[in-house]
């Protein structure tokens, strides 16, 4: 089914998994980072391919890129991003003090790429439970790139089945102090076939 | 006056606009000149072949049908075939792997079909930056054919 005929319904349907399944990746994340985690209502959006970058801020802004492919009962992929800053918030959160400015260093990409995996995997048992269904995460890969460069991996995925993709949007804002504060995106990028066998197990289908 | 031409999208204007194309990880840019109308087209292009049956959504999202879109519109708008020449940029594999997907060698794919498809229209490619697992942003100017690439990282910039 193409993403742009989902009805509110479905894409209430589609919200509420993530909504749950946020939540847990947020219980994950805040007791390893050991700092309180808050998350907004995620955002399911079906937008044009060619706007996804003007989504995340603009193409050209610097962005930590973790992908995961969900493989199992339902295929499709996992996308976080962090802002440089966030990331590099978050780093400091995980490894102590860093240097100024966002460096990748192997502990640095791995320290992340844990944090992509805690967070998919949590998400995927959540959602997993909810739909009964047996979906594991890939090994995590890294890109710290420009937004457009490092989003085209899944936009090409998604361009196989049509011209729109669906976006599952979640910040995680840390603390009140925005100086603080980290914000991250969460793509949940089921192929088509999958969205139906999501939205069919909970009800959701026409 | 500068252009921005978004993902699957191409786009052909005359001198002394610049096409511009942000953010290309496995994307391709393909820009096509004519030299002497000072004519040109630019395409941000995502998926190597146009399936023959059940091509979904836009035909600019494919590197094969895009590369012929942009020429068909540039002859139509004055250009001479036969004075084509072709820049290509992008097809970078942004997530290393040591494992080869499907879709981790989509990059290099899209810039085997540009070249192909280039070659099989005997449109000369005067020069290329592809491959590798940088990102790119393309600047390509119409008033004299340059294409800048600049990377995010080391601050690259080539002129093809």
């Amino acid at each position: 089914m193409p993403f742009r005929e989902l009805n509110s319904v479905q894409l209430d349907t589609l919200k509420e998994i993530s909504n749950i399944g946020m939540g847990h990746a947020a219980t994950a994340l805040s007791q390893m980072i050991g700092r309180r985690v808050n998350l907004t209502v995620p955002n399911v959006t079906i937008t044009e391919i060619s706007k996804v970058p003007e989504h995340l801020g603009g193409a050209e802004k610097m962005m930590v890129g973790i992908t995961l492919q969900i493989l199992g009962d339902a295929r499709g992929s996992i996308m976080l991003l962090f802002p440089q800053e966030s990331a590099h918030r978050l780093l400091c959160s995980l490894l102590g003090p860093q240097e100024k400015g966002l460096v990748m260093t192997e502990v640095s990409v791995s320290a992340l790429k844990e944090v992509g995996n805690i967070l998919a995997s949590a998400y995927l048992s959540a959602l997993g439970n909810l739909l009964n269904k047996t979906l594991i995460p890939s090994v995590p890969l890294l890109a710290y790139d420009m937004a457009g460069a490092v989003v085209d991996h899944v936009l090409i995925d998604l361009s196989q089945a049509g011209d729109f993709a669906m976006m599952v949007e979640t910040d995680f804002g840390g603390e009140p102090d925005q100086d603080l504060s980290i914000k991250g995106h969460f793509f949940l990028l089921p192929d088509p076939v999958t969205l139906n066998v999501f939205l069919s197990d909970v009800g959701g289908s026409v | 006056m500068s252009i921005r031409i978004t993902i699957a999208q191409v786009r052909i204007d005359q001198s002394p606009a610049v096409l511009k194309a942000y953010g290309l990880g496995s994307c391709v840019a393909v820009a096509l000149y004519d030299p002497e109308a000072r004519i040109g087209g630019l395409g941000h292009l995502l998926l190597p072949n146009r399936p023959e049956r059940n091509a979904l959504g836009s035909e600019s999202k494919y590197v094969d049908a895009g590369i012929l879109e942009i020429v068909d519109k540039l002859v139509q708008a004055g250009a001479i075939k036969d004075r084509l020449v072709a820049k290509v940029a992008g097809g970078a594999n942004m997530f290393e792997t040591s494992y080869q997907t499907l879709i981790t060698s989509i990059g290099a794919r899209n810039a085997r079909s540009a070249r192909a498809t280039l070659a099989s229209l005997g449109i000369p490619i005067l020069g290329e930056e592809v491959g590798g697992n940088r990102g790119r942003t393309v600047e390509f100017d119409l008033a004299t054919g340059n294409m800048m690439v600049y990377c995010a990282h080391d601050d690259v910039q080539v002129s093809t």
